[in-house]
């Protein structure tokens, strides 16, 4: 549901700021991991009422972030689970890489340069 | 006659994603009679490919009837949004309302 997504973004942002992700970093990777939520919401689920889409996010102890985007919709290939519009040119300009794996569901990995963790391993 | 007067000025507020893209759609309407349109997304403190789908959409109604259009965006995140879909040249964003007014004064 679209209405999930506000609580998800704030969840997220609550756990970038408990990892003293900079403010500025922050800002960005909300918006580029919003896109992909917001894709995820639009896009796996739209013949059926109710699914799930989960969020995990690891900080590495070098100071990168791993969030990964999975939902367990329709099976569609890469090309058909295209964001549609900007989406994927402002996710591609935070990232530092972006991949998409349709093997069971979709998962949409993207690893940022957040300088989170101040030296430990981290998740969510 | 004042010339603000003939500014029309469309306010939205919060975090406009697709769960809003109904209301901000019904928004983005190019009033009546305005001669230049003051886009006031101060109080937005997020927005998505959705909002700026829409927002070009509305630019581009507005580009038809040689109305120009201004958006105040104080939160970094708009305009961080806006150049990350390399849109820049597209809007012009300004951080303070007295700037965007001034240019819409002078015109296109």
């Amino acid at each position: 549901m679209p209405e999930s997504l506000a609580p998800m973004r704030h969840a997220f942002t609550a756990f970038l700021v408990a990892l003293d992700v900079p403010p500025h970093k922050r800002v960005d990777i909300l918006t580029a991991v919003g896109e992909t939520l917001s894709n995820a919401v639009e896009h796996a689920y739209r013949d059926v009422a109710i699914g799930t889409v989960a969020l995990s996010a690891l900080c590495a102890s070098d100071g990168m972030l791993t969030v990964d985007v999975i939902d367990h919709g329709s099976f569609l290939t890469p090309q058909q689970r295209l964001f549609r519009g900007f989406g994927l040119r402002i996710v591609r300009s935070v990232a530092e890489s972006v991949d998409v794996n349709t093997d069971a569901g979709t998962t949409v990995r993207m690893i940022f340069n957040a300088e989170c963790g101040r030296g430990k391993d981290l998740a969510v | 006659m004042n010339s603000h007067s003939t500014i029309g000025v469309i306010a939205l507020q919060g975090e406009l994603d697709v769960a809003r893209k109904t209301e901000i759609h019904a928004s983005l309407v190019v009033p009546e009679g305005a001669r230049a349109i003051l886009l006031d997304l101060g109080s937005v403190t997020y927005a998505d490919s959705t909002a700026l789908t829409e927002l070009l959409r509305f630019k581009s109604t507005a580009d038809s009837k040689n109305v120009p259009v201004a958006i105040v965006a104080t939160h970094p995140q708009f305009v961080r949004l806006v150049q990350f879909a390399g849109l820049n040249e597209t809007f012009k964003v300004f951080d303070r309302r007295g700037d965007a007014l001034s240019y819409l004064g002078e015109g296109k």
